[in-house]
């Protein structure tokens, strides 16, 4: 469990985090999400110990990273947004040296990490040579290499091609439901992340904004409940029966309304005269509940 | 300290000097300027070409004779006397040059050169003590450039005693002077270089900086050189004692400072 409580982190009188706080229960995988700059590496280092935050408390499984990074660094995977790979030696060179690094003894490790993420074929090529997807997936076989308790993955998925991304995704999902490992993802790819994790922190200017499930948060900064209706009802004058409302393709409307309770009158009132064969809310995605958060914060 | 770390990145950045050519070209160059051509050229010429002796060689020679001369110089040859000059003093600081512009040039990378690469971060997130980041990258210099020495040693020590058997009759190399710089100056001088290059290393942020900084290590080895060629004073066996064990003190104080500054924050801050 990783529980990170005001931390501050200023370098050169610019301030990096502003009493960051957020929770992450075990086995749970985690969206820090927030633009540019807003802090998310710097939080990642700081939880893996490697700089000391100026304020604040954290636990990492129970411990502190300023005091037990060593501990911590044993137990996390860490891919950075560089990657951190020696281009000059191949792919299973470098697995095979930081699998001296963390202790790694099963060198068929190395190999089943080489085939899982489609590199089995390059692993003779010089890293140096790889594209900027094949060196991610590369980074986080390293994370992977000593079965990590905890992995920090800053932006996990940049440089992939949709087919990578998909790759990399479904198989943090696979490893996280296998091995409950806590994933800590931060990115600013907000639609990758939908499926994948659990909750999510907003960032923003070193603060964390906001958390919460993906319902819980739609719950929260829902305004209106758009409703997509599949009828041979036409809307005209831009209503519904008093909701707004608009014509869509092949016999579907939108109409939103404020509240649930407002779903059945409005259905009742169609079906008098129409027919009505689907009706799906609209939920809102991650990016819109982003960009609203972020807008609460800056009004 | 964990051994099977250490070894690791020891191994890791040795091999690194085998994978870059240019700094492979630097490491064998240096010990064939200073072990093969200049002994070669020098001994030849006092010894085989019609050596002619000018006014500066005499001088340089005459207070030689002064400092140093005993019974066994002075009944030498004139052509004798100079190479045992050039082999014992002349030779010795210039051989010096070997361990420091390849310990310098290998340890100047250590640090800097894997935040050139972005792979600093990688070590740092891993579990690995400062202590054995700092060690390893130790004896990443240490090994090579100790090696490289050696040899250069040894191919100095065939070169001088090919040349010269045929006039002394006798292996004038390596002599007792020889036997302590290799035995106790060569560590101190080296581990010194190589403290000094890695501290360098791990506070720049690129690997021209670090060369520029840790250069200046040259600079006590150029004027013992021109100690020796301008008589002020000769890297004699009570002076080579002296040396090393004020090197060794400086060693001492150098490392204090290093299990101070080895902080992994400063070392992480200090890449950004």
């Amino acid at each position: 469990m990783i529980t990170v409580r005001e931390v501050s982190k200023s370098f050169l009188n610019q301030q990096v985090l502003n009493q960051a706080s957020f929770t992450c229960q075990k086995g749970e995988i985690v969206g820090l999400l927030g633009p540019n700059g807003a802090g998310k590496t710097t939080l990642i280092r700081i939880l893996n110990g490697v700089i000391l935050p100026d304020s604040g408390e954290i636990s990492i499984n129970g411990y502190n990273p300023v005091t037990d990074g060593h501990n911590i660094r044993k137990v996390t995977g860490v891919v950075t947004e560089s990657a951190g790979l020696y281009h000059q030696m191949n792919a299973i060179e470098n697995l095979a040296f930081f699998a001296d690094i963390y202790g790694v003894k099963r060198k068929s490790r190395i190999h089943d990490l080489l085939r899982q993420f489609g590199l089995d074929e390059h692993k003779s090529k010089l890293v140096g040579t790889y594209s900027t997807g094949m060196k991610k997936r590369l980074a986080l076989a390293k994370a992977l290499l000593h079965e990590p308790s905890i992995l920090y993955l800053d932006e996990p998925t940049n440089g992939l091609d949709p087919d990578g991304i998909s790759m990399v995704l479904s198989y943090l999902k696979e490893y996280n439901y296998q091995n409950g490992t806590t994933v800590l993802i931060c990115s600013h790819v907000l639609h990758q992340l939908e499926n994948v994790c659990s909750s999510f922190s907003f960032l923003d200017n070193g603060h964390i904004i906001d958390s919460g499930t993906l319902p819980q948060l739609r719950e929260k900064y829902s305004t209106a409940i758009k409703l997509n209706i599949h009828t041979n009802m036409k809307i005209e004058n831009g209503h519904a029966f008093g909701f707004p409302g608009e014509q869509l393709e092949n016999n579907h409307i939108r109409v939103t309304v404020n509240y649930k309770d407002q779903i059945s009158f409005l259905l009742k009132n169609i079906l008098v005269n129409h027919w009505v064969h689907s009706v799906t809310i609209e939920e809102q995605d991650l990016e819109t509940i982003y960009f609203k958060v972020r807008s609460g914060q800056h009004e | 300290m964990n051994r099977t770390i250490v070894k690791a990145i020891t191994k890791k950045d040795i091999k690194d000097i085998f994978r870059s050519r240019t700094l492979l070209l630097t490491l064998i160059l240096i010990p064939v300027i200073f072990c093969l051509i200049v002994p070669t050229g020098a001994i030849s010429s006092i010894l085989y070409f019609n050596f002619d002796l000018d006014a500066d060689t005499q001088k340089m020679l005459d207070k030689f004779l002064s400092k140093v001369g005993n019974e066994e110089i002075l009944a030498f040859s004139l052509q004798e006397q100079l190479v045992y000059l050039f082999v014992n003093y002349i030779m010795a600081s210039l051989f010096l040059l070997v361990p420091v512009i390849t310990a310098s040039t290998i340890a100047a990378n250590s640090f800097v050169g894997e935040k050139e690469r972005k792979t600093l971060e990688s070590l740092l997130f891993a579990p690995i003590t400062a202590k054995e980041l700092f060690v390893s990258k130790v004896l990443s210099s240490f090994i090579p450039a100790f090696s490289i020495s050696l040899i250069s040693f040894l191919l100095s020590g065939v070169i001088i005693n090919v040349l010269s058997y045929p006039t002394f009759m006798e292996l004038i190399f390596p002599s007792l002077n020889w036997i302590v710089l290799i035995t106790l100056l060569l560590p101190m001088v080296l581990i010194l270089t190589i403290l000094l290059n890695v501290l360098i290393s791990s506070r720049v942020k690129t690997y021209q900086e670090a060369t520029n900084l840790g250069g200046v290590i040259v600079l006590p080895i150029i004027a013992i050189l021109i100690g020796q060629v301008s008589g002020l004073f000769f890297l004699e066996l009570s002076l080579l004692i002296i040396l090393s064990v004020a090197i060794f003190a400086i060693n001492l104080v150098l490392l204090k400072q290093i299990a101070k500054y080895n902080d992994r924050h400063l070392l992480f801050e200090k890449q950004i």
